[in-house]
């Protein structure tokens, strides 16, 4: 495979390109593809320099790696002021990635492109926008020009020479231009060679009418030719049952646009809906702090880490890891941390825990694959070295339903970061604290490791803190309401959901009562407490209340059959014994067997008893699901 | 005929009574009765508020109708959702998508029924593709591409809401009320239900996310709203095409309402369940019986039909028995009597059996073993005796032990109404001790 080698440096390479009967030959300044994540659109780079690795095993070469469009984030891409070729590549120069490959993974060379923008297409006012925008985007050394195209050297029908008249949208420059190595880290040179090659992407674009105008900048502006369309395997098979690939998710759009809030009370319940997104998240700035360092740390050193949150339900726990990901997401579009991947899945919005590795490979690469080779693509891609990486950062929701028997799922997820070239930090969300303790297996938790953070129920005051954060200056709520709710609150759960729904319920009873003169129009004690008895009172005793004679009887009938037999259960048999007896008592037609069935059938349908199945007729047993105490007081209030 | 119309009346309108005279009253027609108003008036406006802000301000949320069979549930859903669809704005934004726990019995099914009624991208014609997960991945990926203000909010009405508690993870819970805590597409999640604890089957992260509003229709209204209710269910309507028909049809109902023996059986029925379904069974049983030639229900009739409808399904069985089968049963009664209630099995039947032939003179009923074996038989499939829970298989026929699954006020009931009794079967029967 390995052609020439000499001691150290190596001037050529012979290498063997699939599909092609002669080896290929490698030399620096060439363009070549090297093996990435993805299979269908592998790195590109140019050799600079090949050389041996001591004995001549090893053999590396150093390159300067290029971006495709797809692999530049969507953040930097608008920088660019217009809208990129599909084939166009970028200069790159981050400092993350490793310029040193191995020569194995080159896959073969290929040719890039200087080509120039067809003038209709990108129309002239774009073309001077390029130049004028340019200079003032902050490209930050991370792609410093824009464009060449990449061209298989495989594919060898020129097809793409049609002409600028039809309705491709680039026209080739047909020359391979393997002199236009820009590496600009130097503007004097760059601002010489420039002049010359704009002649040349002038005089090589044809079809081009003169009308256009190579931009005057660092940045220069080529477009490239396009790749020949030559892909038979994109064709879908028919008649699988599979989500067809083109449809798109969606849910139809309105036809009517939503009405505004009109008055103080619906802007506040609009505001103080859970979905809305609050500014900034109140009373977690510790917890916000902690897990953003973690994460932060992580991603500037290029390793990877876990860290497991818990906390009981609504205690802001998937709300701050999402916040913390906006603030670094933000860092990342101002260069301040390098770039990220961030990733969510979570264990309740999956059908089976093994759908977590296909979720992550979708999410990563956009592939669709079954769960055991996504898991190998994945085990893949985090075990293997690969040049370029970036750091993902991996969120699971609701860990403790990614729990299997033999527990892989979990294994490999806390695995993964512990690998060298991984770089993948994970954060998992669960609701107990000792979750690692109690279902984990000894080799998955000590992966999981010992980064744990808990989030505390929220106080009354942070309750308060928090409605009074998302109000914002919304005077809606009188001062001494709102603290009723969150104590209120704060004793039950301590749940910002709960909270937040009893404010809204409150407003909407307010609303409702307004026609009283004297009310000031604010949500008061007395709405939140109609609000809070509605949502936590139990319905049990009215519905006793409600319920027919007959079954208020049979209820009887079942405590005075308890007392008599000194337990809780008893067969419907002897309760209906009872149930005769107290009928005669109170003066009513004793009912037949039949009906006093349907009669603790419905009693049962409520979950005021509780039954054995009603195959069993008379035999089957009678429980109350309310306290005696509880059936009595409502039968006395009569 | 007036049949006809209430048969309509009675079919179309599953659960009709105090809601939906509450509605009646709602939209001022004045002909429908008052019947626990208040209580019913409020959910009413509650609910409609609610899927108003849902359906025209793009809000999400989540509620709970529970009460018990009978009470209106679907009915105050059904009436709801008719007012609402009345305003232009809403009916042509809200999307509906009903399920049923009955039918949805797991989330599979429940979710490819979702994707057919919300008529994504991935249904042809009638079918769904893909598979389960791809099916969550996909309705979850569209609502979440939606947003408050230019999606169409969805109606998710789920009846029987417990079954699907008891879904595997609820997962489709979780979702549901997981959309309708977060900035995407609106949803309206109401759920029915008749179990008052509903909310303790809800696991903690699904529970969390419910925003814990729960409407109770409890029928909270006394009898003299329910023989309102019985009249002016059975009253025809001011513009029934035939009206002198329609004035003597009321005038009919009302002598018949005013009637004593009618009250006191409407009372029983009262006490006995509020739920306007059986009303409606009743009712139904009476109109069956009016023709031309007798154009009234007389108190005859209603009375008749009370008998039907109170009347005893285990002692009727009783009657269709062969002599020996009935002495089988008494057989048993009098060892449930001797052995308070433990099991038996067929040879201590049979000895019992025998102990009474012994006594008497005459040998008219003395069976060989295989006959009395297959009347034991034809009891078990009568489901009239059941094997005890956990007897095994193996044992022998004879000797597997049996439970009567009768009570004694049955037997004896049926032994007054049996055709030609013998009366010495009948004295056994009554004796204390076999």
């Amino acid at each position: 495979m390995i052609d020439s080698v000499c001691s150290l440096c190596v001037s050529s390479l012979v290498i063997s390109v699939e599909g092609l009967p002669r080896p290929t030959i490698i030399i620096p300044e060439q363009h070549i593809l090297i093996e990435g994540d993805d299979e269908d659109n592998p790195y590109v780079a140019k050799v600079i320099r090949l050389f041996g690795d001591g004995d001549g095993e090893q053999m590396k070469a150093v390159v300067q790696w290029f971006v495709r469009v797809s692999e530049v984030p969507l953040s930097k891409l608008k920088l660019l002021g217009r809208e990129p070729h599909p084939q166009e590549i970028f200069h790159y120069q981050g400092r993350i990635c490793d310029d040193e490959v191995n020569v194995e993974s080159i896959l073969r060379p290929v040719q890039v492109t200087v080509a120039c923008v067809h003038p209709k297409v990108l129309g002239h006012k774009m073309c001077t926008n390029i130049t004028t925008d340019v200079k003032s985007i902050k490209f930050k050394n991370y792609f410093s020009f824009a464009v060449c195209l990449i061209r298989n050297l495989l594919d060898n029908q020129q097809d793409l020479n049609s002409d600028g008249e039809d309705e491709d949208e680039f026209v080739p420059s047909q020359k391979e231009l393997n002199g236009c190595s820009e590496e600009d880290e130097d503007d004097g040179e760059e601002e010489a060679g420039l002049d010359s090659e704009e002649e040349i992407l002038v005089k090589k674009g044809r079809g081009t009418t003169a009308v256009f105008r190579t931009p005057r900048s660092k940045q220069k502006t080529h477009s490239l030719t396009r790749t020949p369309r030559k892909n038979p395997n994109k064709k879908i098979m028919p008649g699988t049952p599979r989500t067809p690939h083109q449809a798109t998710p969606s849910i139809p759009c309105r036809s009517l646009p939503t009405r505004q809030p009109a008055n103080i009370l619906e802007e506040a319940r609009a505001r103080l809906h859970v979905s809305s997104v609050p500014e900034s998240l109140p009373c977690r700035e510790q917890e916000f702090q902690d897990i953003y360092s973690f994460v932060e740390s992580k991603i500037i050193d290029g390793t990877g880490g876990c860290m497991y949150i818990s906390g009981v339900p609504g205690t802001g726990k998937t709300a701050t890891v999402h916040e913390v990901m906006r603030c670094l997401q933000h860092a990342a579009d101002v260069d301040e941390i390098p770039t990220f991947h961030f990733i969510e899945i979570n264990g309740m919005k999956m059908t089976d825990p093994h759908q977590a590795y296909v979720q992550i490979l979708q999410n990563l690469t956009g592939q669709k694959a079954t769960p055991d080779h996504a898991a190998a693509l994945l085990d893949k891609r985090f075990n293997n070295p690969a040049p370029r990486k970036q750091t993902t950062v991996l969120l699971v929701d609701e860990l403790d339903l990614l729990w299997t028997r033999k527990q892989n799922v979990m294994y490999n997820l806390f695995d993964w970061p512990t690998q060298r070239h991984a770089r993948l930090v994970v954060l998992t969300i669960a609701n107990t604290m000792d979750l690692p303790e109690r279902i984990m297996i000894n080799r998955v938790a000590s992966r999981l490791g010992l980064t744990r953070m808990s989030f505390q129920p929220y106080s009354f005051k942070q309750l308060q803190q928090i409605i009074m954060s998302r109000l914002n200056k919304v005077k809606a709520f009188e001062e001494d309401a709102l603290q009723l709710v969150s104590r209120k609150v704060a004793a039950l759960s301590g749940d910002a959901r709960r909270c937040l729904d009893i404010c809204r319920r409150a407003t909407e009873i307010c609303e409702h009562s307004t026609t009283n003169p004297s009310a000031t129009g604010l949500v008061g004690m007395s709405h939140v407490m109609e609000a809070l008895n509605e949502m936590f009172s139990s319905a049990y005793i009215t519905a006793i209340k409600c319920a027919s004679m007959q079954e208020q009887l049979f209820l009887r009938a079942v405590i005075a059959e308890f007392r008599r037999l000194g337990l809780e259960e008893a067969t419907f048999q002897q309760v209906f014994v009872q149930h005769q007896a107290l009928c005669r008592l109170e003066g009513l037609q004793p009912i037949s067997v039949s009906e006093g069935l349907a009669v603790c059938q419905r009693l049962g349908a409520c979950r005021l008893l509780l039954l054995e199945p009603s195959r069993l007729g008379v035999l089957q047993r009678v429980r109350l699901n309310v306290s005696q105490d509880d059936v009595l007081y409502a039968l006395k209030a009569d | 005929m007036p049949q006809l119309h209430f048969r309509f009346r009675f079919r179309c309108s599953r659960g009709t009574g105090c809601v939906g005279s509450c509605v009646r009253i709602h939209e001022k027609a004045a002909s429908w009765c008052i019947v626990g108003v208040v209580v019913t008036l409020c959910a009413c406006r509650h609910l409609l508020e609610l899927l108003r802000r849902s359906a025209i301000q793009g809000e999400s949320n989540s509620v709970l109708i529970v009460g018990p069979r009978g009470a209106g549930k679907t009915m105050l859903l059904q009436c709801v959702l008719r007012d609402l669809l009345q305003e232009k704005e809403a009916q042509k934004n809200l999307l509906q998508v009903h399920l049923n726990g009955l039918l949805q019995t797991d989330d599979r099914i429940a979710l490819k029924e979702i994707t057919r009624q919300l008529n994504l991208e991935n249904v042809v014609g009638d079918k769904v593709f893909g598979s389960f997960a791809e099916n969550l991945a996909f309705l979850l990926e569209a609502l979440k591409k939606g947003d408050r203000s230019s999606s169409r909010p969805v109606l998710f009405v789920l009846d029987e809401f417990d079954l699907f508690a008891h879904h595997k993870n609820q997962t489709l819970l979780y979702n549901l009320f997981d959309v309708s805590q977060s900035a995407q597409t609106p949803v309206a999640v109401v759920g029915v239900t008749c179990r008052l604890d509903v909310l303790e089957l809800l696991e903690k992260r699904v529970k969390s996310r419910f925003s814990h509003r729960q409407i109770h229709l409890l029928s909270s209204f006394g009898f003299s709203e329910y023989l309102q209710t019985v009249r002016t269910q059975l009253s025809l309507p001011d513009d029934f095409t035939d009206r002198g028909f329609a004035q003597d049809w009321n005038s009919s109902i009302q002598t018949l309402c005013e009637d004593k023996s009618v009250e006191e059986a409407l009372q029983r029925h009262f006490n006995s369940s509020k739920d306007f379904r059986s009303l409606h069974m009743l009712l139904m049983l009476c109109l069956s019986r009016v023709s031309v030639s007798k154009p009234s229900i007389k108190p005859a009739d209603l009375l008749d039909a009370s008998r039907l409808c109170l009347c005893d399904a285990k002692a009727n069985m009783l009657h269709g028995l062969s002599i020996l089968e009935l002495c089988l049963i008494i057989a048993m009664k009098h060892l449930n009597d001797v052995y308070e209630g433990e099991p038996f099995n067929l040879q201590m039947v049979h000895n019992e059996f025998k102990k009474f032939l012994q006594r008497k003179s005459n040998s008219m009923y003395n069976f060989e073993q295989p006959v009395v074996m297959k009347a034991f038989e034809h009891l078990q499939q009568l489901e009239l005796i059941r094997p005890v829970d956990g007897s095994s298989a193996k044992t022998q026929r004879e000797f597997q032990l049996m439970r009567l699954m009768l009570d004694h006020s049955q037997i004896m009931e049926a032994l007054q109404k049996y055709p030609q009794c013998p009366t010495d079967v009948k004295q056994w029967a009554m004796s204390a001790f076999g």
